[in-house]
């Protein structure tokens, strides 16, 4: 061996790496870095060292997704220099995806905006923060006295801490106004109806880390590409056995590591998952005893399931009948089963129907309620879970008390303003319980060409923290932007709106920091709270979302009422006060009641926590579950990591389906269940709903009568309140199948009618669609999803040079038998169009992009990332960013093909199920 | 003795492309772009047997890099680590050549368009041409942090005894499986 001879004479004679080997060598005695124990074990002295010499590592949680990874963030003389993989924390173990790997580059940036910017006259100019915030003040009252309060809408956010969005919710409260929104409308909205409608909350049910104990999971979406994090624990359960189907139209990196793909048409999963619902019928495999003793209205499903024989599911979903059956034996032989999804399901305008036909699957099996069981919906914000409970929302309060007299006495309460104050503050009383405007209509309400439900067009508008390449329709978006008097956008880095108004005044610019820069709690997509440390000071001229929305509030308090001044009296330490004396005191109805100092001291004692259970044993946290979970009833109780389990005392995280809607349903059944039934209580025991009204009960009565608050109930297969009780297949708007549309059509337009504040339409548009033959002229059909390396509208991760030399590029995929039909090669430039937008008078939307052909999706289908910016139809508008703040990356933003089309329950809009043409030449006008 | 190995598991925790390994590998040596210490890489994508592989630098036992080296750069250390003294490489690219794995790295930054210096993946105990305030390369414990943070766990890394135990712990908890599903994967 003349290699070694030569490798071990010339090189192990230098001291200066012997020494560092030798230390190495000492430490991987102890057993490698393989496991999560040893690891940590490991770099205990090296860890200490650097502590020694100024460097703090630091627990804090990812920016990103919601699965809510924690990480410590090295910090050396206040400058955050790396990370280091924060093994205890139980969801994730210390392990992280590109995103989250790549915070400091996303963190310290030099594209950020560093300081407040006006538009005035087409140029940019920077202002003071005190310049910026009473021009915005001034400006919000001059609109309050010319078109009245309505003409302002906010969208918030869910990339911020559960403090900083409980206070933009508050903020419109006192604004007088329900016109506030945020991306939960137009990601999982249909979630929080499907399943809130079906059995009490609308929430992901079970957990990540309770995936591990599933032995078969049914994928609806894509959590390798979208949650990669969440696969250490898929991955746990297939070690077991676990079997993985997939339904996608593409074959996605889940689909890839499945054992069964369900190449299904995008917007049919109700037809998909009524078909094995009819086969496990069928076979009698649903589980009787527990639909009998826990659910309601089981005969009006069985009646609907029947008409959806395999053999028909396969002829609407293009999956054949031997898959559908194989995924329905899979799901029924393998219990618990469980089913995992995310927007490919929920942006549908029967998205509601979707979630419930999911959950109608779960009840049928009897895997509600059980580990490893459940409805995993994968939330996909650091914090959407959170905003949404805190209710930055056109439609409720926080804590989804609604917009009824009895939510705002009882919010007022909690604020400690004079409900009569609060009433003076909107328009009009009718306005208080009025809906809003939604983030996927509050274009129409600016461009004010459609019938409104207000008497004032949108005149100002706020996107605080909230992306323009999600929202549909961005031809029509960016007309909004041009016609509105002002535009503040507040985010860490200049998010595209700016950029995209071909506008000359107007536009204002405030820089918020990221969350890193700041303390706070943050909601994980299993309801798992988490204290979010602050790791660095806030950078450049930036300031948390926290401080601005005070700051704001007091110059309100100057140049609006002085009323105002209560925004933020009751903090004197922020960011805990905004938790533990108004959101743990108000949000009663979910039972989000930790205190910060028990999520702290989770956090002190991570390493109790078990990774099969989240549960910590011994400590002081004994007995708790990681993030305490809501409902966290006091501050005994453990926290409920899995939904509806009512084999387990409420003390211990146990509890039963709502009881939401009374006693019985409208037929006359009970909706009481079988087994320990009873209604909502009073703090005493008593029927009544002071369990969500009281505001200084802690429970201890109920719980050691092992009573829920909200009552025992049964889950809802039968949901009488919702325009389609039971779910039933309606094709899409624009649909490929016009053979289809007459016998599965979609809703009427009297359905909708003024629809959260502008008239909505969906009949009349599937049918002019059908009429001209559009589908001709547009034969593929268009989905659109995430990529692993960029997150929402990516000004963030389009920013920063490691995500984007990992992906730099927007692309379409297609199938080669559409490429090679249309003349297109790999690689080729192209123009995807579809007629949107022309309803407005504007050219056809359409976008040039570079063409990946891949055999890996279905035929006929096109897919397209949606989180780029900074080029429209074809000509790129980062000109107009202020000088250096342009992402370093830019490309198309799909969703300008997407369809007109919204769900009719909450407004959703459609943007998994539209219909384009794909060709090398620009289409014409 | 040590040997320091990297092994992806290509059979259970199989890699999902999340491309955390090159985001982690960045941000922990700040590596310059065109700089891939370690590169996720996918074949048959789109097909039934769609594979993805995190390939680093495989610290081979007998390194063919370390042998073509005109310089006589590239040296192992005792634990396994394959290394090199940049200050004397001269960018030839012969060991590019001779690596079966192209693990070798260049940044194409050099006058009239040459390659630049070599780098490698150093098991993160040399960030990029960080240098302490003597002047001298800062040198860190060999503690991977793409096999840290890998999100699938598919990543091993650290000494070979450790990685085959950890394999072995993991195929074998696989006999515990039931019920008719012990198949690893069906192909379609």
């Amino acid at each position: 061996m003349g290699g070694y001879s030569r490798f071990s004479e010339l090189r192990f004679s230098r001291r200066s790496f012997l020494k560092a080997s030798a230390a190495a060598t000492a430490g991987v005695l102890l057993g490698g870095y393989v496991t999560r124990d040893s690891s940590a074990r490991l770099f205990e002295p090296v860890n200490a060292q650097e502590a020694e010499s100024g460097t703090k590592l630091i627990k804090t949680i990812c920016i990103f997704c919601a699965v809510g990874c924690g990480v410590k963030a090295r910090v050396e003389n206040g400058v955050l220099t790396g990370l280091e993989p924060w093994d205890e924390n139980p969801i994730n173990g210390g392990r992280m995806c590109c995103k989250g790997a790549s915070i400091p580059s996303s963190v310290v940036n030099d594209r950020r905006l560093k300081s407040p910017m006006i538009k005035e006259g087409g140029k940019w100019r920077k202002v003071s923060w005190d310049g910026a915030l009473t021009a915005i003040a001034k400006k919000m009252k001059d609109i309050r006295e010319k078109y009245g309060p309505d003409a302002v809408f906010f969208a918030g956010s869910a990339h911020v801490t559960n403090e900083a969005a409980y206070l933009q919710r508050k903020f419109m409260a006192f604004w007088g106004s329900n016109n506030i929104d945020h991306q939960a409308r137009i990601c999982h909205s249909t979630t929080v109806a499907g399943l809130g409608n079906t059995w009490g909350y609308g929430a992901q049910t079970n957990n990540f880390n309770d995936m591990r104990h599933a032995r078969c999971i049914l994928f609806l979406s894509n959590p390798a590409e979208a949650h990669p994090v969440s696969f250490r624990h898929i991955y746990a359960a297939k070690r077991r056995g676990a079997i993985l189907i997939t339904a996608d139209p593409r074959y996605s990196r889940t689909a890839a590591q499945s054992d069964l793909w369900l190449p299904m048409r995008s917007g049919t999963d109700i037809p998909l998952i009524l078909g094995m619902a009819n086969w496990i019928l069928t076979n009698n495999w649903h589980d009787e005893e527990f639909i009998n003793q826990r659910t309601n209205g089981f005969k009006y499903v069985k009646k609907v399931v029947e008409q959806y024989p395999p053999e028909t599911a396969a002829e609407i979903t293009g999956v054949s009948a031997e898959k559908i059956k194989e995924a329905a034996r899979l799901m029924a032989q393998n219990q618990p089963s469980t089913i995992q999804y995310a927007m490919g399901a929920t942006q549908h305008e029967v998205g509601t129907n979707n979630i419930r036909s999911f959950a109608i699957l779960q009840l049928l099996l009897g895997n509600a309620g059980q580990v490893g069981g459940g409805v995993n919906a994968f939330r996909g914000h650091d914090n959407v879970q959170g905003a949404t409970d805190l209710a930055v929302l056109a439609n409720t309060l926080p804590s989804y008390y609604g917009l009824s007299d009895g939510a705002w006495k009882h919010w007022s309460k909690v604020w400690g303003v004079d409900y009569n104050w609060m009433v003076s503050r909107f328009a009009s009383k009718d306005f208080m319980n009025k809906k809003g405007f939604t983030m996927s209509r509050w274009r129409d309400g600016v461009l004010a060409e459609l019938e409104l439900g207000q008497p004032s067009p949108i005149k100002m508008a706020f996107l605080w923290g909230h992306s323009t390449p999600s929202q549909a329709g961005m031809a029509i978006v960016k007309k909004a932007y041009e016609t509105l008097e002002m535009l503040v956008i507040v985010d860490p880095y200049v998010e595209n709106a700016a950029a995209l108004a071909d506008k000359e005044d107007g536009i204002v610019l405030l820089p918020a920091s990221t969350t890193w820069e700041s303390d706070g709690t943050v909601t994980a997509s299993p309801r798992q709270v988490q204290w979010r440390n602050k790791v660095l000071d806030p950078l450049y001229d930036s300031k948390p979302d926290v401080i601005i929305l005070l700051e704001l509030a007091e110059k309100l308090a100057e140049v609006d009422d002085p009323g105002w001044k209560d925004f933020g009296k009751n903090y004197s330490k922020i960011p805990e006060d905004i938790y533990d004396k108004e959101i743990r005191v108000g949000a009663r109805a979910i039972g989000m009641r930790q205190s910060t100092w028990r999520l702290k001291r989770q956090q002190e004692y991570d390493f109790a926590f078990d990774t099969e259970t989240l549960r910590a044993t011994g400590g002081p946290v004994h007995g708790e579950y990681w993030g305490l979970p809501w409902p966290c009833w006091n501050d005994e109780h453990p926290g409920t990591p899995i939904l509806y389990r009512n084999d387990v005392p409420v003390a211990d995280g146990g509890h039963d389906f709502r009881a939401r809607w009374g006693t019985e349903a409208p037929d006359g059944t009970s909706l009481l269940s079988a087994i320990g039934g009873h209604p909502e209580l009073n703090p005493d025991g008593t029927p009544g709903p002071g369990w969500k009204l009281d505001l200084t009960t802690e429970y201890r009565r109920l719980i050691a009568a092992n009573k829920v608050p909200y009552g025992r109930g049964r889950a809802r297969f039968w949901a009488w309140n919702l325009p389609d009780p039971v779910p039933v297949h309606r094709e899409p708007l624009w649909t490929p199948r016009p053979d289809l549309a007459g016998k599965y059509p979609a809703y009427e337009d009297k359905v909708y009618g003024v629809h959260f504040r502008v008239k909505t339409k969906a009949r009349s548009i599937q049918e002019a669609f059908i009429n001209t033959r559009l589908y001709e002229k547009y034969p593929l059909i268009w989905t659109s999803g995430r990529q692993v390396e960029h997150q929402g509208g990516g000004s963030m991760t389009r920013s920063n040079p490691i995500l984007s030399e990992l992906q730099p590029e927007m692309y379409v995929e297609i199938h080669p038998r559409d490429a090679h039909d249309r003349g297109i090669r790999d690689g080729d430039m192209v123009w995807v169009s579809s007629p949107r937008g022309t309803e407005y008078g504007l050219t056809i939307a359409k976008a040039y992009v570079k063409a990946r052909v891949t055999r890996g999706i279905r035929q006929g289908t096109v897919f397209m990332p949606f989180h780029w910016g900074g080029v429209f139809q074809g000509e790129s508008y980062v000109r107009r960013y202020p000088k250096d703040t342009a992402p370093l990356v830019v490309g198309e933003s799909a969703n300008i093909i997407a369809p007109p089309g919204w769900d009719a329950t909450t407004q959703m809009q459609t943007t998994k199920s539209g219909m384009c043409e794909v060709s090398k030449e620009r289409p014409a006008e | 003795m040590v040997t320091m190995k990297f092994l992806p598991d290509m059979y259970v925790n199989r890699c999902i492309a999340c491309k955390g390994c090159e985001a982690a590998c960045k941000t922990q040596n700040k590596t310059p772009e065109n700089i891939r210490r370690i590169r996720v890489v996918t074949f048959n994508k789109g097909e039934p047997n769609e594979t993805n592989i995190p390939m680093p630098c495989l610290h081979c036992t007998d390194p063919p890099c370390l042998h073509v080296c005109p310089v006589n750069v590239i040296y192992k250390r005792e634990d396994g680590v394959v290394l090199l003294n940049k200050e004397g490489c001269i960018g030839c690219g012969y060991c590019l050549f001779a690596c079966p794995f192209g693990a070798p790295q260049f940044e194409q930054l050099g006058a009239f368009g040459t390659k630049g210096k070599m780098d490698k993946c150093t098991f993160c105990v040399e960030p990029y041409e960080q240098r302490d305030n003597q002047g001298k390369l800062i040198k860190r414990e060999p503690k991977p942090r793409c096999s840290l943070f890998c999100a699938a766990e598919t990543l091993l890394a650290g000494d070979v005894k450790a990685i085959s135990e950890k394999m072995r712990q993991r195929q074998g908890s696989t006999i515990f499986r039931s019920g008719g599903a012990a198949k690893t994967f069906l192909t379609f």
